[in-house]
């Protein structure tokens, strides 16, 4: 067997792994871990209208955000 | 009280739940609306808000978890809008809004945050309302342009929550960070060193069955490319610790961990770019990771002192109203002058000493002296500040400024306290520097031995390096946190929280134990011992005199009458007056009927002559003597059994109290305690806690009250009960939260049984190395059995820690 046949697997599944690392280590730098009761426990309340709110909040930022910034 | 409630109901088919905060009750009581029941009109309140935000999905997020009836006593919240609060409390992010961090009370479930996020989330001008389930604080952005503070307190309030802001320390935000960052740090290390085993898997094969050099290389490559993150990202935090124990002239154990992996991980390049030999790339991963993760259990368990400060920032009012001329102001503490006139309203706590000019009403102390008794205050009274008005409205002239108070006297003294804690070297830190410093001696000296012999230079390296490999240090990095983790979880189970790992060596190592007396050894509210009744009468309307008062006599009184005649029912009194530190009078059916102490007999013209150390409880009926109660503060269940058990573990055990010395020694003899000191005032209970040290003593102290604090704060280890005060329970170490003396003696048993198991660890990984060592010295070990051996004394200490867990009952 070649060994570069090796090499290439090795370095493939090193790199699908690394890229599963780096979204979990962007999870957790996000604060997503950081509350491990609300973590398990809130995904019940999870539906589209919890989605919907946090869209509503998204919009009220963005106004906020235009409202403070307006040019005099 | 409410398990009792629930399994009553399943009985009796009459209650219903309330459909606010699902308490049963029985069915008359409740308030109807529609087809609605309510246990009073704050549920009702709160039902009726979520029902119109369309908010009353709540109830189904709930389940079965039953919530605490509102409580209507708060501050007012226009306090909340003070340039003073602002800028205290309020910080301000980049986009110009407004942050502020609040604990929020009363939350039982998930739905509960849910319930405060979408809350907050429906009013105008919150951006953001982010609530941490684990520890109830909320972060809130909003804009204060648009709203209020004061509005976002309401709202929280108006759902039946409370919130009370706390600064979001440094301190806090630094532990988080570092936590965080042990995170990534273990979660790199973990990746690496699990692809690491399945390379490693295929070098050894290859090792023992024939591998061709190429493949061994690119393995190797693979290797290099796996360690190198995990020896400079995650390795960092011992490198820094290996180079701040340098700067301080100590060997410690991040110097041998940070020297044997660079060195592995050199030589192991050497063999990968020259081809030849086994390199160790596998090793240096595992250590890291191992010690990495006994280095997190550690920091997991430390005490985080951010927390205590902010319950001490909400027992300090930051402002008070004072009274200029016609008009009154809120000032800031700090502004306050000694002259100036105060008002204080019912429910308010004085943050400054003064005395009373105008008004009268109750004062509870008990946060400061430990009394039970509300104390009545009128004109030429002293204000303490510290203690909180039940129902007082007064005007008091300040005696004293902020910073001379007996406050802020207090909080200074308890920082200082809290600062200069003794601290007892871990007996792991200790020996781990001898360790270090022997290994790394006999390393270089086996690479001279080897190199002097004569070996070649790779070989000689190898056996060096191969003896610090070999003397990996994750057994002794393991062998604490493992141990202290199992006493940790043997002491939750049994409701003993430490709150530090570091704190169960002490505790062990214990000499002298210091138990306050009221709440601690004793119950903390008084119980009838002997009743003699004189003239016989109806128990219901007793029942009812004695529940018309919350002072704590008459409230054993009620609750002996509800475990004697289980059927008491409270009836309707007339004319109730509670006569403040006498008793209540009231009439019924036309009779005159009169409960109190001696005083009060006095005062209505009945003459008692009898005289006891007891509390006596006398009830008349149209001046006729009826009944008399005593009552008496007794020792709590088994106390007697768990102090001798303490005494067994060859403790010396004191017992420190404010009360006078008759009471004190007669619970003393009774429980068991030869060594009685009363009549102490909080700083002289301290002071006995110094006198202790000084001779040489080890001193646990457990207490209850905000007038065991100092005393608290000075013992090695301090243990609060866990119905005490808030501040007792945050200055201490460990929290008993079924309040008993048994879990006292448990909470020992188990520290000594940790630190014995400590001991254990640290042993068998010393006898580990003796073993392993000379074989690396004399180069007998490959790089197989390096790692094996490492795993595998890994394996035995944490194995050691579980038989102790799975021995213990």
């Amino acid at each position: 067997m070649d060994s570069w046949v090796v090499a290439m697997m090795l370095g493939a599944s090193l790199f699908l792994g690394a890229l599963a690392l780096a979204a979990f280590l962007w999870g957790i730098k996000n604060g997503q871990f950081d509350d491990e009761k609300k973590m398990m426990s809130q995904v019940h309340f999870d539906d589209e209208k919890e989605l919907n709110d946090l869209a509503d909040q998204q919009k009220k930022r963005e106004e906020l955000k235009k409202k403070v910034y307006k040019p005099e | 009280m409410y398990e009792k409630i629930e399994s009553a109901g399943s009985l009796n088919m009459s209650k219903v739940k309330c459909d606010h905060c699902h308490l049963e009750f029985s069915d008359s009581v409740m308030i109807h609306d529609e087809e609605y029941r309510f246990c009073c009109n704050g549920c009702r309140g709160i039902f009726h808000l979520l029902k119109d935000e369309g908010l009353e999905s709540f109830y189904s997020k709930m389940g079965d978890t039953t919530l605490a009836p509102p409580t209507q006593q708060f501050e007012a919240s226009s306090n909340f809008d003070t340039p003073a609060f602002y800028e205290r409390f309020v910080t301000f992010d980049k986009e110009g809004l407004s942050q502020v961090s609040l604990v929020i009370e009363g939350i039982h479930c998930a739905a509960c945050v849910w319930l405060n996020e979408k809350a907050l989330h429906k009013m105008d001008g919150v951006i953001e309302a982010n609530i941490n389930y684990t520890n109830n604080k909320a972060r809130i952005t909003w804009d204060a342009n648009t709203l209020k503070l004061s509005a976002i307190i309401d709202m929280i309030r108006a759902i039946g929550y409370n919130a009370f802001p706390y600064d979001a320390s440094f301190q806090e935000v630094r532990a988080n960070k570092e936590r965080k960052e042990y995170y990534l740090r273990m979660a790199v290390a973990t990746f690496a060193a699990m692809n690491m085993m399945w390379i490693a898997v295929a070098q050894y094969a290859g090792y023992f069955t024939g591998i061709t050099q190429d493949i061994k290389t690119i393995l190797n490559i693979a290797e290099w490319f796996l360690a190198t993150p995990v020896l400079f990202y995650s390795g960092w935090v011992f490198y820094r610790g290996a180079y701040y124990g340098l700067r301080n002239r100590a060997v410690t154990m991040d110097l041998l961990v940070v020297t044997g992996s660079s060195l592995a991980y050199l030589y192991s390049i050497y063999i990968t770019v020259f081809e030849k030999g086994e390199a160790y790339f596998d090793s240096v991963a595992m250590i890291i990771t191992f010690v990495l993760f006994g280095k997190f259990l550690e920091v997991l368990s430390r005490k985080n002192a951010a927390d205590t400060l902010d319950v001490m920032s909400k027992h300090i009012p930051s402002e008070v109203s004072i009274i200029e001329g016609e008009s009154i102001r809120d000032v800031n503490v700090n502004e306050v002058r000694v002259g100036d006139i105060i008002r204080i309203r019912s429910g308010e706590r004085a943050a400054i000493d003064g005395e009373v000019i105008a008004g009268e009403g109750n004062f509870d102390e008990s946060n400061l002296t430990g009394e039970s008794e509300p104390i009545f205050k009128r004109p030429s009274d002293f204000i303490i500040s510290g203690t909180t008005s039940i129902d007082a409205l007064l005007h008091y002239r300040a005696t004293k400024d902020f910073a001379h108070s007996t406050l802020s006297h207090l909080v200074n003294l308890l920082e200082n306290a809290l600062s200069h804690k003794p601290k007892i070297e871990q007996l792991a830190n200790r020996l781990s520097q001898h360790f270090s410093s022997t290994i790394l001696f006999l390393a270089i000296g086996t690479f001279w031995f080897w190199y002097f012999w004569p070996h070649s230079f790779d070989r000689s390296l190898m056996v060096g390096i191969s003896v610090i490999i070999i003397a990996c240090p994750c057994a002794l990095a393991l062998a604490t946190p493992v141990a202290t983790l199992v006493g940790l979880a043997l002491g939750a189970k049994r409701g003993i929280l430490f709150k530090s790992a570091a704190q169960i060596e002490t505790m062990a190592k214990a000499s002298m134990v210091v138990l306050d007396k009221t709440g601690t050894i004793t119950q903390g509210r008084p119980e009838v011992v002997y009743v003699t009744i004189h003239e016989t009468f109806n128990s219901d309307i007793l029942y009812s005199l004695a529940k018309a008062s919350k002072h704590p006599i008459s409230r054993g009184v009620a609750e002996y009458l509800e475990r004697t005649y289980e059927t008491v029912v409270q009836m309707l009194l007339e004319d109730v007056h509670e006569i403040p530190a006498r008793g209540v009078v009231a009439r019924v059916n036309g009779k005159m009927i009169v409960g109190g102490n001696a005083l009060l007999m006095r005062d209505n013209g009945i003459e008692i002559e009898s005289v006891s150390d007891k509390s006596l409880f006398y009830y008349t009926v149209d001046g006729v003597l009826a009944a008399t109660y005593e009552l008496r503060d007794l020792p709590k269940e088994k106390a007697f059994e768990s102090i001798s058990t303490l005494k067994k573990f060859g403790l010396r055990v004191v017992m420190l109290t404010g009360d006078h010395e008759r009471a004190a020694v007669h619970v003393a003899n009774e429980v068991g305690i030869d060594e009685v000191h009363s009549h102490l005032n909080p700083e002289q209970k301290a002071t006995f806690i110094e006198m202790a040290h000084t001779e040489g003593h080890v001193v646990v102290m457990a207490g209850d009250g905000v007038n065991d604090l100092l005393a608290l704060a000075r013992a090695d280890i301090a243990i609060a009960m866990g119905n005490g005060s808030d501040i007792a329970i945050e200055v201490s170490d460990v929290v008993l939260l079924n309040d008993s003396l048994t879990s006292l003696a448990e909470a020992f048993a188990i520290s000594r049984r940790t630190y014995g198991l400590i001991k254990q660890n640290l042993g068998i990984s010393l006898v580990y190395n003796s073993i392993t060592i000379p074989l690396a010295m004399m180069g007998y070990v490959i790089p197989l059995m390096a790692a094996i051996s490492m795993s595998f004394s890994s394996l035995l200490v944490v194995g050691n820690s579980m038989r102790s867990r799975w021995m213990y009952k």
